[in-house]
């Protein structure tokens, strides 16, 4: 029995000893800097990629100053990047504000093709670029990669190739202004508003109308029906001969999808949210209808399922401004 | 010796705090002795799951029945009923999704059952819509 105790006894201490060993505190060193020209890459975009929308990144190069200093950063997309793609000549640092403060560090970036370079004409060791791809048309459904590249004047050169990002399949378009009164009659298949008289001309391709309405003893203010719903949705409005889609619609709060509405929330409608929406028993309108909500619809000839956001109302202009993300799923 | 009487007592405690108090439903909710039976108040929200009531609904507890006036432009077809009960009770059926009002003349049924399952009541949902 003391034997045991002994024995327990000797391994507390032991326990003890060794967990005072490893509360022993290590002074910090500063890390030393690799050696040669090192290189890394940040996404920093977020959602899915849709024609019209950007990837951006954060491309970082440094070499130590007795080696070297950076000569040019170059980024090459597997598919030429559409007009606003730009490859920054600026690296940022934040203000004491939280700001981000842009310093030059070489020309504009010159285009070859789907290459983007940018020459350092400052006396730099580091430095982080940004990278900002509009997504073309010519992506739309394909994969796009990108290789990013620095070089420094000790004739170093190092790459960096990124995942490849599957772009959507699905189309968006922003900021459509409707107009009670004139460019009421939205056609989903153009994303485009109409007049009255271009709807009269293109009857099959509308798909909405947009009416605002200040009833006395209702609330009917900014509302989106299709041209076939019951008359009384329709106040005081004759409609164009020959508008007869009864496009499906189901209303939404609290989808504000980040790239339409361009606010805080991180919310994405993406090509399978489009896809799989059901539209069992959907009506065909959408009554008063407030900002920063939304209507999920479907074509009347099952076509396309789209999201419309409502990015803002008027009372007084009596305008509602939308922006859609649209899929074709037949 | 004493450890083991210790882990023999131990072992009646635990079996005893297993036992049943309450008997339970098929859900899994306590069956209780409370015989009280009624709709406190009622909520209606439409596919955006926002309200589509115009004021607050009227319960009749007397009557059974709940009266509730919608907006203009309600889609009556998809709507997501919400019924606060008295402590225990429940409902029957169960509301599992969205629920069809489009049948203005026909008023929808739901029956509030009580804690302790031997009370009933049926409660009439009658819609009507804003003009």
């Amino acid at each position: 029995m003391k034997t045991n105790y002994l024995k327990i006894g000797l391994l507390s201490i032991g326990f003890g000893l060794l967990l005072l060993g490893s509360c022993k505190e290590e002074a910090y060193e500063i890390p030393k800097a690799k050696d040669g020209l090192q290189n890394d890459i940040i996404k920093r975009s977020l959602g899915p990629n849709v024609v019209g929308a950007t990837i951006d990144f954060a491309y970082a190069a440094a070499i130590l100053p007795d080696q070297g200093k950076l000569t040019s950063i170059a980024v090459e997309a597997s598919i030429a990047g559409d007009e606003g793609t730009v490859l920054e000549n600026k690296s940022y640092y934040t203000s004491s504000t939280g700001a981000d403060v842009g310093v030059v560090v070489g020309d504009p970036a010159t285009v070859n093709g789907n290459n983007m370079e940018v020459k350092f004409t400052k006396d730099t060791s580091a430095s982080t670029l940004r990278y900002s791809y509009k997504i073309p048309a010519a992506a739309k459904g394909k994969s796009v990669t990108f290789t990013f590249r620095a070089r420094s004047s000790n004739g170093q050169e190092v790459a960096l190739k990124t995942e490849a990002y599957a772009i959507r399949n699905m189309d968006m378009a922003l900021d459509l202004i409707g107009k009670d009164g004139a460019a009421c009659f939205f056609s989903v298949a153009d994303l485009k508003w109409y007049t009255a008289t271009e709807a009269a001309a293109n009857p099959d391709k509308i798909d909405l109308v947009y009416l605002y309405r200040a009833l006395p003893t209702v609330t009917y203010a900014h509302s989106l029906v299709a041209p076939t719903t019951d008359a009384s949705y329709l106040p005081s409005f004759t409609l164009p001969v020959g508008l007869t889609n009864k496009t499906k619609i189901v209303k939404a709060w609290t989808v504000r999808d980040q790239q339409l509405a361009r606010l805080q929330y991180n919310v994405f409608v993406d090509d399978v949210d489009l896809k799989d929406k059901s539209f069992v028993d959907a009506p065909d309108f959408a009554i008063n209808l407030k900002a920063e909500s939304g209507i999920w619809l479907q074509t009347a000839d099952g076509k396309y399922n789209a999201y419309v956001f409502v990015n803002s109302v008027n009372n007084t202009t009596k305008e509602m401004k939308v922006s859609v993300k649209r899929l074709q799923v037949k | 010796m004493k450890y083991t009487l210790f882990l023999i007592g131990m072992l009646f405690v635990s079996l005893s705090g297993c036992k049943d108090d309450y008997p339970m439903d098929e859900d899994g909710l306590l069956i209780t002795t409370r015989s009280e039976c009624y709709v406190s108040s009622f909520e209606l929200l439409g596919a955006d799951f926002q309200t589509v009531r115009t004021k607050a609904a009227l319960v009749d507890t007397v009557e059974q029945t709940v009266k509730v006036e919608v907006l203009f432009g309600t889609d009556l077809k998809n709507l997501y009923p919400q019924f606060s009960l008295v402590t225990d009770a429940v409902l029957d059926p169960k509301i599992l999704g969205k629920q069809d009002f489009s049948n203005l003349d026909t008023p929808r049924e739901w029956t509030v059952v009580s804690g302790n399952r031997k009370v009933r009541k049926t409660y009439k949902v009658y819609l009507t819509v804003q003009k």
